[in-house]
């Protein structure tokens, strides 16, 4: 997406060296990360890597063991969820039941005590801006899957925050109006200004999203930068399997490379052996599963014009770009 | 779904029709051909009597359940919202006095707070909850208290956790999120537990009978009262009209505030999240949460302890000795072991019919899912069936039938079984609401027959659900005193029964013997129901 960080600008939110325990197990370590206003972070990680806790730490639904959180340099330590002006949408729209979209969405500057006609003002340009108006009578009940998260943007946008937190909002949506979806919420919460932390799992829609990127894994943020080089540039073996590297033992670490960057000579050639699993369509071309004598799955992209091994067969696999990772101590 | 197993539904709504709808209607219309409308209307605005009894079950009832919200809302809380070590083990142990037999409940209020109470001895003030009305609500009150306090941890555990954060984060105050998101299920939870209490505590028989005589009689009291022993069956089968026509819309109420507590409930995809004992609040609800606890084991302990030590002096442990004595024989007219004997054949058999009923509904329910609401409609129906009204109606129309009193036991564990339906079935219901079908179709295309799929699949879902069922109803059963009452001879006496003649015959130490028994027995129940681990569901 094309939203540039202002470097200019001073972060909204700060999150310095967070760590949390969920009883007494760890789920965060030492956590850092800044995000601009306008700016749209998309953090990526496994399930259980802590993702969620991140969220809910950082809107105080959880506490830190150690670390701070600022908004607009202000500590929050020890500010309740309700003033914190920090937005969460999540995986469920979360509609109050019972309540029609215009009350939903008015919910916000209601309870912030905002006159009435502010409040009513706020609603019906928030709904416009996620293109809701009409919907206004509607019972959230009757809305579809895509309806309700856009509600829920306009739901928080009324509220007027300056962080918005997504966590996999678009996880529970169809493939076909997903992709629809994340645009219109990437070019909604960027018109206003908004620093946005977008959670997922999903390595393409995180990299999509992303102004940057940061992965998270074992509760431990591994790198935050600029899409492009996280993917390209991944700091240890960990987060290159997490970005869909192949991965190969080699002498006293490792060698990565991009399904892609890989082709499967014949037998014969140099390389290392490996046996073919499986061959399949996937519309650019085929994906192909293979197996190596160490016995790890790895998967070769190849072109349409390429000839398809079948499975059982062995093949020579090699690639063109790789990176190496070392074993740590 | 492919199964065919409708008229597997067949044996509950037949055995609740036999036993239960059809005596009733042939009491109702024996009592109108009798006396007729007019007689009908006469006897309830004529008699002073059944005036003042049906006033004292709407006083008795009202406050009860009132009161009982009012102690039991702020531990439901604590107790829905938060998490806390023990919790499971609370929740379970609240459990306790529902499962107690009524008539030990009332010789406990006798211990703390009669003529010689624990508590009243030291603080004689609080010798009026010894006597009379306060006595009634006071007993009353052990039981409904626990039952609001689970139904409104239930109301606030049907709250999402996702809309709650959702409102924090839009900007809600914790009191606002109360009004707006988790509040309303609170108060639906206490107000289900309110009107079930107030159906309990208006049909309540030993309390009135023994706390405080005639002048308190409920309906259900004056009842059994105009039939054994004003000789007036007519009568009596009148005012039961009157008690049922009046129970309606309390149950009516209690039916709708469940289906939407459940509605609600179902309605939530991800479980709360409870909150941290961290606030002066929260500080505040732990702490009347554990005084009702201990007042509760304090209760227990008294019983137990009086059981085993009465008031007069005598061996620790005496009277438990002569309870099984020669003594008790010939004032019971039968062994205790006998006695014992009764409870627990009467009480397993009612729990095996209950299970064997729940087994085949489940079928049903699994062949014709859309039978599920008016089937569980319809094992309700007993709710409104007041234990008296059923022994009544067996006695007038199932007795004669069978060949009088010398089947009598053939009743005590029909009515025992019928009572406990409802709440026992609840147990089973929830785990066979959620089944999915797609287990029993795989058992179903791999060739099994859809009974076997059923056995295979469905079943072993939901045993906890069936072994909870079970041991409700045994220990509904075991603690069962008014129908049994109304229908026991001499030879058939169980536990509760023998407690109540021993206090009759003023053998106080015998019966105080004979509840510690029945309190040791029904605790042990508790004990399994515990291990069986089950949600408190009514």
């Amino acid at each position: 997406m094309g939203v540039l960080v202002p470097s200019s600008e001073p972060p909204a939110l700060e999150v310095h060296d967070l760590s949390v325990s969920l009883g007494r197990t760890p789920v965060l370590d030492s956590v850092s990360f800044e995000v601009a206003p306008g700016e749209l972070l998309s953090l990526m990680g496994p399930n259980g890597s802590g993702k969620t806790t991140l969220l809910r730490a950082i809107v105080g639904l959880e506490r830190p063991a150690r670390g701070t959180v600022r908004l607009d340099g202000r500590d929050l330590r020890e500010v309740p969820v309700h003033r914190r002006g920090i937005g969460l949408l999540l995986q469920e729209a979360a509609l109050f039941p019972r309540r029609t979209v215009y009350e939903n969405v008015a919910y916000g500057p209601l309870v912030q005590g905002r006159p009435l006609a502010e409040a009513d003002t706020e609603a019906h340009q928030a709904l416009e801006l996620v293109r809701m108006q009409g919907f206004e009578e509607r019972d959230p009940a009757t809305l579809s899957g895509g309806e309700r998260q856009r509600v829920a943007l306009a739901r928080t946008i009324a509220a007027h925050p300056r962080v918005v937190l997504l966590d996999e909002p678009f996880a529970a949506i169809d493939a076909g109006v997903r992709a629809g979806l994340r645009g219109e919420f990437r070019h909604v919460l960027a018109e206003r200004g908004i620093a946005t932390v977008h959670v997922t799992h999903d390595r393409e829609e995180g990299l999509f999203l992303g102004d940057r990127v940061a992965i998270l894994l074992g509760g431990r943020l591994r790198t935050v930068g600029a899409p492009a080089t996280v993917h390209d540039e991944p700091p240890d073996v960990e987060t290159a399997r997490f970005l869909g590297y192949n991965v190969l033992p080699e002498g006293a670490g490792w060698v990565a490379f991009r399904p892609e960057a890989a082709r499967l000579d014949p037998v014969g050639s140099a390389g290392p052996s490996v046996e073919v699993l499986a061959v399949g369509f996937t519309g650019r071309g085929s994906l192909v599963v293979v197996r190596s004598t160490s016995g790890e799955r790895l998967e070769v992209e190849l072109d349409r014009a390429a000839v398809l091994p079948r499975p059982g067969e062995r093949r020579v696999l090699n690639w063109e770009r790789s990176l190496r990772f070392s074993r740590r101590a | 779904m492919s199964l065919r197993g409708g008229w597997s539904v067949l044996p509950i709504v037949g055995y609740v029709l036999l036993f239960a709808l059809l005596p009733v209607a042939l009491l109702f219309g024996g009592g109108l051909l009798a006396g007729g409308w007019a007689g009908w209307i006469d006897s309830l605005t004529q008699s002073p009597l059944n005036r003042q009894a049906f006033e004292n079950s709407l006083e008795q009832g009202a406050l009860s359940a009132a009161l009982a919200v009012a102690i039991g809302y702020p531990a439901g809380v604590f107790l829905g919202r938060y998490t806390w070590p023990g919790r499971s083990a609370v929740r379970a142990f609240l459990l306790v006095p529902f499962l107690l037999p009524s008539i030990v409940v009332v010789l406990g209020i006798l211990d703390l707070f009669g003529p010689s109470g624990t508590v009243s001895s030291a603080l004689p003030a609080l010798g009026v909850l010894g006597h009379g009305l306060p006595a009634i609500v006071a007993a009353n009150l052990v039981f409904n208290v626990p039952i609001v306090i689970l139904f409104t941890a239930l109301g606030c555990e049907s709250a999402s956790a996702e809309l709650e954060e959702s409102a924090a984060t839009l900007g809600a105050s914790p009191a606002r999120a109360y009004r707006d998101v988790w509040g309303p299920g609170s108060w639906l939870g206490a107000a289900a537990g309110g009107f079930l209490t107030f159906l309990f505590s208006a049909v309540a028989f030993a309390t009135p009978l023994v706390l405080c005589g005639a002048r308190c009689y409920t309906v259900e009291a004056r009842i059994w009262y105009l039939d054994q022993y004003g000789f007036d069956p007519t009568g009596a089968a009148l005012l039961a009209l009157a008690l049922f026509l009046f129970l309606v819309i309390p149950t009516a109420l209690y039916l709708l505030l469940l289906h939407r507590l459940r509605s609600s409930s179902s309605s939530v995809r991800t479980r709360p999240r409870p909150g941290r004992v961290r606030s002066p609040l929260a500080y505040a609800l732990a702490a009347e949460t554990v005084a009702l606890l201990g007042a509760i084991a304090f209760f227990l302990g008294t019983v137990l302890y009086r059981s085993l030590s009465p008031p007069g002096g005598g061996t620790f442990g005496a009277p438990w000795t002569q309870l099984f004595g020669p003594t008790a024989t010939n004032l019971l007219g039968i062994p205790l072991v006998q006695v014992l004997a009764n409870t627990l054949f009467f009480a397993a058999v009612a729990a095996t019919i209950v299970l064997l009923l729940g087994i085949v509904a489940g079928y049903a329910l699994g062949a014709r899912p859309r039978l599920g609401t008016g089937l569980s409609l319809y094992v309700f129906l007993p709710l409104l069936i007041s234990p008296v009204l059923l022994a009544f109606s067996l006695a007038e129309f199932w007795r004669p039938v069978l060949g009088g009193e010398s089947t009598v036991w053939i009743l005590i564990i029909v009515s025992q079984s019928i009572l406990a339906l409802p709440f026992a079935l609840q147990s089973l219901q929830i785990p066979l609401a959620g089944l999915s079908p797609s287990a029993r179709d795989s058992a179903r295309v791999l060739g099994a027959p859809s009974w076997i799929a059923y056995l295979d699949t469905d079943l072993p879902r939901v045993r906890r659900g069936l072994r909870t069922a079970g041991l409700f109803a045994f220990a509904l059963g075991l603690g069962e005193f008014t129908a049994t009452y109304f229908l026991v001879t001499p030879n058939f006496t169980t536990l509760s029964v023998a407690v109540y003649d021993l206090q009759d015959l003023r053998q106080f130490p015998l019966a105080e013997a004979a509840a510690g028994l029945l309190l040791v027995v029904s605790l042990a129940v508790f004990a399994a129901v515990n291990y069986g681990g089950p949600r408190a569901e009514f």
